[in-house]
């Protein structure tokens, strides 16, 4: 009997340990896009749990209230764009950038009567043309980073009219009071959906595998509890072989989450692919983004932006997750495109 | 006809120095207390108020008077007034000293030499004496949505009074303070970073020890970018003035659908 309750004593000792223990928390805040859709899917499939840490999920309707979050240390964590970063840290916020969510995804959308005029791989069809989009956006930042590598000189060559939302932009395009308009997703889905308008170009076409939302940190706290944010990215790498490798349930899981029509997922996110959710910091691109600013003159102070941008822990999560899949070939490619782009 | 009415308007709301402008409702609504500093720069909350934007904003003021910037600053501490409109230069200093103030937009500065002719310390010097709004941190600072309705009915001050003929800008300002020749005003509703971050560094205020970001906290312009965004909405960017001050904002871009809400697990929202 003493033999027993030893045993019995000795498994809820184990389960207390293995089981009871508290893992390390960390709330994320994230802004409602498709592509941003790996926080889901971790979620959903209990990636962070099995890889040992605890998220929270908050949703922001705005990139600035989520990074004001992040600075109060209400969040730990969070994926607010490239813009709202790099502008916090350029004002001495102290962050680090130490992964991604989101390459690509901007289009420039048009009214189907200018399509053909505006059709063709050259950026030069845009020369002389009124561009609408919203100042500091991913597709404003990064189109006129095209241009500029295309030699093209858009100051003089183009005319771009600002508005506050990318609402207003689309409002525009429709009644032709710009000729084009960049926009993001789902966006330009919706205004093919509901106003006909149609995408001329994907700025992808133009500017490949560019920089969008990345995901930032305290820099004090990524030092700190570096083995948690690990953790986190680990589980995310995970989140992007099953988004890569099963697109029905990562629609259904996207759709779940982000209340958007269905088909407008899918198509966006694997048969048009405007945007691939895709969790590698990109330090070359965010160093581009940077510089693409500073060009457009939108900040004209010169910051060493590239001391917070951490790719250690990602490489470390990403070599920790191969380690235990060895043969996977999804893994071995984001280790290629890793390589490439940091 | 409607520009030279102006500077009657403001003419009254200056006599009625200690006034409350509310809105007609008979619901008890407490007014936000604006401190303001009898100074040409505090044009734009005397025409606001005069011209009933604060109303029309949603905002109920009640305006007080101030003739240094220090009895107001000290008054904003002790929870006496809301919000103020004091000189920049003060105001930096108590922030480097350690206290609870947040700027969130800017007013006027007198330009009593062209800043052209001036060295950088100098410049910086006539710079300092300009007006900003402020706030006190913490739980007593009045809401964003609040402020938010304060800075559009600043800024539409603002396209008020450069619109209004040169003379009637000038009665304006000179019927602020002491009427000081020749001098002009420049007005500017936004707190920009980087303006304040040049005063800062030329009165060396950013100590050893310091965080990076120690001004940036106690600068708030998303409450400027809000009020640019609400006027744009309602009006587009047909006015110039409106136009060259969005241009101008360098303020973080919209991201995400109009009705995108907070949300989060107790809330009831996501997974």
């Amino acid at each position: 009997m003493k033999r027993i309750m030893m045993f019995v004593l000795l498994l809820s000792l184990l389960a207390g340990t293995v089981f009871g223990a508290e893992l390390p928390k960390l709330r994320v805040g994230y802004v409602p896009e498709p592509a941003h859709g790996l926080y889901f899917v971790a979620k959903e499939k209990g990636y962070f749990k099995e890889e040992g840490v605890d998220v929270e999920l908050f949703q922001f309707g705005s990139a600035a209230e989520g990074l004001a979050a992040l600075k109060a240390e209400k969040l730990d964590v969070g994926t607010f764009g490239t813009t709202a970063p790099l502008l916090f840290i350029s004002k001495g916020s102290e962050f680090s950038f130490i992964g991604g969510m989101m390459i690509g995804g901007q289009a420039i959308i048009t009214r189907p009567e200018r399509l053909a005029e505006l059709s063709g791989k050259d950026l030069k069809v845009y020369k002389g043309k009124k561009i609408g989009l919203v100042k500091l956006s991913t597709g404003d930042v990064i189109f006129k980073g095209a241009l500029k590598k295309a030699g093209i000189d858009y100051r003089k060559d183009l005319n771009f009219v600002e508005f506050g939302t990318v609402a207003a932009v689309v409002e525009a395009v429709k009644k032709g009071a710009v000729d084009a308009g960049l926009v993001y997703p789902p966006h330009f889905s919706l205004a093919e959906k509901n106003y006909g308008l149609k995408v001329a170009h994907y700025i992808e076409d133009f500017y490949p595998d560019y920089t969008c939302c990345r995901i930032v940190a305290h820099t004090k706290q990524v030092n700190a509890d570096r083995e948690t944010y690990r953790k986190f990215l680990a589980a995310l790498i995970r989140a992007y072989r099953f988004y890569k490798t099963n697109p029905d349930e990562t629609v259904k899981i996207y759709t779940k989450a982000l209340k958007i029509d269905e088909d407008i997922i899918r198509n966006e996110t694997y048969v048009k692919r405007v945007a691939e959710s895709n969790p590698d910091p990109l330090r070359k691109g965010i160093l581009d983004f940077w510089k693409h600013i500073q060009d457009a003159g939108y900040i004209t102070q010169d910051y060493p932006m590239d001391k917070h941008i951490n790719t250690s822990i990602y490489k470390e999560a990403l070599d920790a997750v191969i380690k235990k899949n060895p043969k996977d070939k999804t893994y071995q490619q984001m280790l290629t495109f890793y390589k490439k782009n940091n | 006809m409607a520009r030279a009415r102006l500077g009657t308007l403001l003419t009254a709301s200056v006599l009625m120095l200690q006034m409350t402008v509310v809105a007609g409702s008979a619901a008890p609504v407490k007014p936000l207390r604006i401190g303001y500093l009898d100074h040409p720069g505090s044009a734009l909350v005397l025409t606001a108020a005069a011209k009933n934007l604060f109303k029309s904003e949603g905002v109920q003021v009640r305006l007080i008077r101030y003739c240094d910037t220090e009895s107001g600053l000290a008054d904003l501490a002790k929870d006496r007034i809301d919000v103020g409109a004091f000189t920049v230069g003060e105001t930096l200093l108590q922030i480097a000293d350690g206290k609870g103030l947040r700027i969130i937009g800017g007013g006027g500065t007198v330009l009593a030499v062209d800043p052209a002719d001036l060295d950088e310390a100098a410049k910086a010097e006539q710079e300092s004496g300009g007006i900003v709004m402020m706030v006190a941190e913490g739980p007593r600072a009045p809401g964003k949505a609040v402020l938010t309705g304060l800075m559009t009915a600043l800024i539409r001050a603002h396209q008020s009074l450069q619109k209004a003929p040169k003379a009637v800008r000038d009665r304006v300002v000179t019927q602020i303070s002491l009427p000081v020749p020749d001098r002009s005003v420049h007005f500017e509703p936004s707190a920009d970073y980087r303006r304040m971050e040049r005063l800062w560094r030329s009165r060396d205020l950013q100590k050893e020890g310091m965080p990076r970001d120690f001004l940036a906290t106690h600068l708030d312009e998303e409450i400027y970018c809000d009020a640019l965004d609400r006027l744009v909405d309602r009006d587009g960017l047909k006015d110039e003035l409106l136009k060259k001050l969005f241009s101008e904002a360098v303020c973080v871009p919209d991201c995400c659908p109009k009705d995108a809400k907070k949300k989060n697990k107790r809330e009831g929202g996501l997974l």
